[in-house]
């Protein structure tokens, strides 16, 4: 239904667009904060990369006898109550973080996407029974499936990732259904059809590569999301305890803390929203990139 | 600002009281447990200006039921204990004195006991309490469709009753227990209402009657607890000092799970006391002079780590004390509970009957000794700094259950690296089903758990070599010696012959590093300066009859 | 019209004994059982457990337990908890109008904020307000809300004294919730009221309206804002769906009544009949705001209702 409203304002505005877009576009707020979020990303993956050149101290390392102090010189982040080195469980801690965001979103989205092409470019009952599937798991809220299922599995961090990734499927199916119906019926499509092509070869060369950006946005804006369900996950009693945890777990259990040594959550957190903010301004400016509505002045 | 002298001696002695608690607690000194409730029996209250008041106490979950013989969680008998009385009391010398009872005779065998009951006592919805209730009590708790579950276990061995007269009531037990009286002072086997057990059926959890200082007015879900004063109450146990009833007009028990929320609803004032205070918040509490922070340890056995003696090889006694000799329970206690949590070093905590205190000390970590006593078994350690012996990785698999209640799985991340050192590698396993893991798969090479308990026989289903057909007890020792001396303390009617008895216990299963014990949990309750009176039963449980507010 | 609501209602009804059966098999795969929560499996004897089990029912198998239930709840039999014998109905009914507030409230605050900051920062594009709007919006989005939960509490309540840290009576308990789960969707409502205000000012009407002279003020308020209301108004419509599930961590950490603490707490103990009923509850209500943010779009836009 929104397709048919947006077609003709697309074409009124890719030529206002173009009227009035600029030849050099200025360096914006926008711009910048582009930049911070790659150079934030570029960081955090460094961190997961190669965290011993990054991090002074053994992630494990407990010296009891200075526990929880303040940030300083030595410590920049502080102690935490093992006597660890904060800063350096962050930056080893970023591994299981960016486990969690890219692998769930790989698995959510390649099931989720998998589902919806098959399901819009079949039609017929094939799709109103996948979708009815897919109405009963929307129905069911997100973090509350990923409750039941890590439940059921128990916690271990590939069995989050799989309840986060469970709990996005419904979501990454209806998007991509949703944009492979619009694409079967542009008449670019519809042309290779009627020469003859066969529906597996439309698909593949026509259909899906064309479907494919929104999902891609979701994606990036997923990874985000799902490092933030984890960390609710954990907060919710269903975390996962290793050597070295991930930030949601830092966080969730650092959180009695607040009061007593504020710097012991307060890190974590903030490498959480650090990361997560910096996904979802990618995420938006690739979202513009590929809106089709996209205005070109920001 | 004015005190009246009766005012400024009742905080002075609050304040005198809060100071010995903490020194109790930080010392580490293995003070008479539960001293707070001796010395914490407040001045006898009068005047109009304590009278009246409802005091707010956040409790750190929701109880599951208010019905005590269903109840599994120790949330709910807090809120149990104002509403229900118990036959006996125990006090914190481990006697047991009358409370509904007023008498009681144990028959030469051990089989059959005789009470002789209150006369004046009424259920709060006016029903009569007598013999017969007493007997519906009990036959409630037996019959399956109550669905009880602790309770039925602290009742046994507990066979049927019959009714002498209106206020004599004889129990008959299948087995002799020295345990039985201890058991029937705890709240979950606390007198309902058979008129209200009726009328309500299972939903007794939601309008629970009973005989108890408070009579219960809502329950919201989630949110709150109400509970009012009982007028009528005169049959107040010795433990308080308030026989009448109540000072306080009500109780309300606010639901707080977020433990940064509960203590900020105490800072902020919004409660007058909240429980389960985490160490790092008493320790700022313990500085600010609004507040005041009361502490009872509870009986029973403390939170201790068992050696699943099935698995290799931890079945040898070597290999145990390895790790009794590498794992530093202090450095954990130090840091994780900051000294306000004593460290346990036997089997049962002190204050319990039979504890002995000669072990404290007995255990000090040695690494050097660690590791040889590994080198001797044929452990060698490899270059990633893990032994190995015919080509298999020196392992030990850690269990601890989720939440990561007081801590505990914070202690399995540090035993896991103090265990680095003399080359073990800890695997550490936190699940949400211990049931399964632990109970019926026995998948564990160490598991931490603890217990409540009015009796040191409560050292029976955890060392008592199990029966082959039923469920293996934690540690799965199987030792004749610890099984007769379990058997006949259960049973000795002598108390110093049964202290001897329990003493030989505690010392085999230290002596054999069949445990790690590691800290005896105190309940903590914060509060405002103005809440006086707050005491603790022998398991540690508040009692709320003396409690009064100060303007 | 009127037989796309009912088509729909139908399908509807399919869908949410879809998710019952869902949710059962799950629940029946969890380990463990709901006894866990009832006894202290090192002082009750096995027999005392499996008298426990077979009162409640557990130990039947999957599809006599299944069988049962849609067989009680076709007598409009929700069940009682198994761990003590509440009804599930009352239990749910007696907690829902707290969830509701929140979720009100909530809505309410996303909205405020969102709208205002959006405006604004399409009105500045570019200039610092529409750079503070824009990180307040992403913070929303991008922090955990335990966390900022627990930041408001500390600030507002045990440091300022301003709002009580929990509980569930009166306006003033709802006020830092809301803000904590309010700020989540006010991220989002921020974007999209400031984007789809970008795209209405560059459209015809509006360079028409500006050529004729109109105060720039007028452009903006009556023209372009009403017209970028409408997808903010659907995208409220979808928030309620994803507040109700925020609800279940706001409401633990304020200490709020809730339905979202009862699922959880459920799911948690195995409280099969407890989850199923909220399950039911939320999977109505989830159907019910859909199907009449479609509704409104009928309504609202002429163009969609002739397409349909």
């Amino acid at each position: 239904m929104r397709e048919a409203v947006s077609a003709k304002t697309v074409w009124r505005e890719r030529k206002l667009a173009a009227a009035a877009a600029p030849k050099i576009r200025k360096f914006t707020a926008s711009d910048l904060f582009l930049v911070a979020a790659g150079l934030i990303i570029l960081f955090v993956a460094a961190c997961a990369i190669v965290p011993q050149w990054i991090a002074p101290y053994a992630p494990t390392e407990m010296r009891t006898d200075s526990i929880m102090q303040a940030p300083s010189g030595a410590h920049l982040f502080g102690t935490d109550y093992f006597g660890r080195d904060i800063f350096s469980v962050v930056v080893y801690g970023s591994r299981d973080s960016l486990f969690i965001g890219f692998t769930s979103v790989l698995v959510g989205g390649l099931l989720g996407g998998t589902i919806g092409a098959l399901s819009g470019y079949a039609g017929g009952w094939i799709d109103t029974a996948i979708m009815r599937l897919n109405d009963v798991l929307m129905t069911i809220p997100g973090i509350l499936l990923a409750l039941a299922i890590a439940g059921a599995l128990g916690p271990s961090l590939f069995n989050i990732v799989l309840a986060v990734a469970v709990s996005s499927v419904p979501g990454y199916a209806r998007v991509m259904r949703a944009q492979v119906l619009s694409i079967k019926s542009r008449t670019f499509v519809k042309a290779s059809v009627s020469i003859g092509a066969s529906p597996l070869s439309v698909f593949w060369k026509h259909v899906l590569p064309n479907s494919l950006s929104p999902l891609l946005v979701m994606a990036a804006i997923g990874i985000g999301t799902s490092i933030l369900t984890g960390s609710g996950l954990s907060f919710l009693g269903l975390g996962v305890l290793r050597e070295v945890p991930d930030w949601g777990t830092l966080l969730s259990q650092g959180r009695g803390y607040l009061t007593a040594a504020w710097w012991i959550c307060t890190f974590p957190g903030l490498a959480i929203t650090a990361f997560v903010l910096s996904v979802n301004i990618i995420g938006d400016r690739l979202r513009d990139h590929f809106d089709p509505k996209k205005v070109t002045q920001r | 600002m004015k005190f009246d002298s009766k005012n400024r001696r009742k905080s002075a002695t609050a304040a005198l009281l809060v100071i010995v608690m903490l020194l109790s607690a930080c010392g580490g000194k293995q003070t008479a447990s539960q001293g707070q409730t001796d010395s914490g029996a407040a001045p006898a209250v009068q005047g109009a200006s304590a009278q009246g008041g409802e005091l707010t106490y956040a409790l750190a979950t929701s109880p599951d039921t208010l019905d005590p013989h269903r109840t599994g969680l120790a949330v709910a008998v807090r809120v149990i204990r104002t509403i229900y009385d118990s036959l006996v009391v125990q006090l914190p010398d481990n006697t047991i004195k009358p409370w509904l009872a007023t008498e009681w005779t144990i028959s030469d065998d051990g089989l059959s006991y005789t009470f002789k009951l209150r006369k004046d006592v009424k259920f709060q919805d006016g029903t009569p309490f007598n013999a017969e209730a007493v007997k519906f009590n009990f036959d409630r708790i037996l019959d399956p469709a109550t669905k009880a579950a602790n309770a039925a276990a602290l009742l046994q061995p507990y066979k049927s009753s019959e009714v002498i007269d209106e206020y004599t009531i004889k129990l008959n037990l299948s087995t002799p227990s020295r345990a039985f009286l201890g058991n029937l002072s705890q709240a979950l086997l606390g007198m309902v209402s058979p008129t209200a057990a009726k009328q309500y059926g299972d939903q007794l959890g939601q309008h629970p009657v009973g005989t108890g200082p408070f009579k219960f007015v809502k329950w919201d879900e989630n949110a709150d607890i109400k509970v009012e004063r009982n007028p009528d109450y005169a049959w107040a146990p010795e433990i308080v000092t308030n026989t009448g009833a109540p000072y306080l007009d009500g109780i309300d028990f606010k639901i707080v799970p977020e433990e940064a929320t509960r203590i900020g609803s105490v800072q902020s004032k919004q409660v007058l006391a909240a429980e389960t205070v985490p160490p790092q918040n008493i320790l700022t509490l313990k500085k600010d002079p609004n507040f005041q922070l009361l502490q009872a340890n509870t009986l029973g056995l403390p939170y201790t780590l068992f050696f699943n003696q099935e698995r290799a090889p931890w079945n040898e006694l070597k290999a145990r004390q390895a790790v009794q000799l590498a794992v530093d329970v202090d450095a954990i206690v130090k840091t994780l509970y900051l000294g306000t949590y004593e460290r346990a070093w036997s089997p049962l905590t002190p204050g319990t009957f039979g504890y002995d205190p000669s072990l404290e000390n007995s255990v000090k970590p040695d690494i050097t000794k660690a590791n040889q006593l590994l080198d001797e078994l044929g452990w060698v350690k490899g270059a990633d700094g893990v032994r190995t012996k015919d080509g298999k990785k020196l392992t030990l698999h850690y269990v601890d259950g989720t939440p990561n209640r007081e801590k505990r799985n914070d202690i399995a991340v540090m035993v896991q690296q103090q265990l680095k050192q003399i080359g073990v590698d800890v695997e550490v396993e936190i699940t949400k089903d211990v049931r399964t893991v632990v109970y019926t798969n026995g998948n564990y090479d160490l598991y931490g758990n603890s217990q409540v308990n009015s009796d040191p026989n409560a050292l029976y289903s955890f060392y008592h070599s199990y029966d082959p057909k039923s469920r293996p007890t934690l540690p799965r020792l199987a030792s004749p010696e610890v099984d007769k001396w379990l058997e006949e303390g259960r049973v000795e009617k002598d108390d110093a012959k049964r202290e001897e008895l329990y003493h030989k216990i505690q010392h085999y299963i230290i002596d054999n590093a069949v445990i790690l014990p590691i800290y005896v949990f105190p309940y903590t309750v914060a509060a405002s300066k103005s809440v006086q009176g707050l005491t603790f039963d022998s398991l540690g449980y508040p009692l709320f009859n003396d409690v009064s507010l100060q303007k | 019209m009127l037989w796309m609501v009912t088509r729909r209602l139908l399908t509807s009804l399919l869908v949410i004994i879809g998710s019952l059966v869902l949710v059962f098999t799950i629940l029946y795969v969890l380990p463990g059982d709901p006894t866990d929560n009832m006894v202290d499996p090192s002082m009750a004897t096995p027999e005392v457990i499996a008298n426990l089990r077979h009162q409640l029912g557990v130990d039947q198998p999957f599809h006599i337990q299944l069988l049962h239930y849609f067989g009680s709840i076709l007598q409009g039999d929700f069940g009682k908890s198994l761990l003590n014998s509440d009804p599930v109905l009352p239990k749910i009914a007696e907690s829902f109008p707290a969830t509701l507030a929140l979720t009100g409230a909530s809505v309410l605050v996303s909205v405020t904020v969102g709208l205002l900051l959006g405006v604004l920062s399409a009105i500045h594009r570019n200039g610092a307000i529409d750079i503070i709007a824009r990180v307040i919006g992403l913070f929303g989005i991008s922090m955990p809300t335990f966390w900022s939960g627990i930041l408001l509490i500390l600030i507002f309540s045990i440091t300022l004294g301003w709002f009580p840290a929990m509980g569930s009576d009166g306006w003033r308990t709802l006020v830092l919730p809301a803000l904590a789960l309010g700020t989540v969707g006010s991220g989002f409502i921020i974007r999209m009221v400031r984007n789809s205000m970008l795209e209405v000012i560059s459209e015809q009407f509006i360079v028409t309206l500006r050529s004729k002279g109109l105060a720039e003020r007028a452009v903006m308020y009556r023209h372009a804002l009403r017209n970028a209301l409408i997808p903010a108004v659907t995208m409220t419509g979808m928030l309620i769906g994803d507040m109700l599930a925020g609800t279940v961590v706001v409401e633990t950490v304020f200490s709020r009544q809730g339905i979202g603490r009862i699922i959880s707490d459920a799911i948690m103990a195995k409280d099969l009949p407890v989850v199923q009923g909220v399950i039911l509850f939320s999977a109505i209500i989830y159907t019910l705001v859909n199907l009449l943010v479609d509704l409104s779009y009928t309504l609202i836009d002429p163009r969609v209702r002739r397409s349909t």
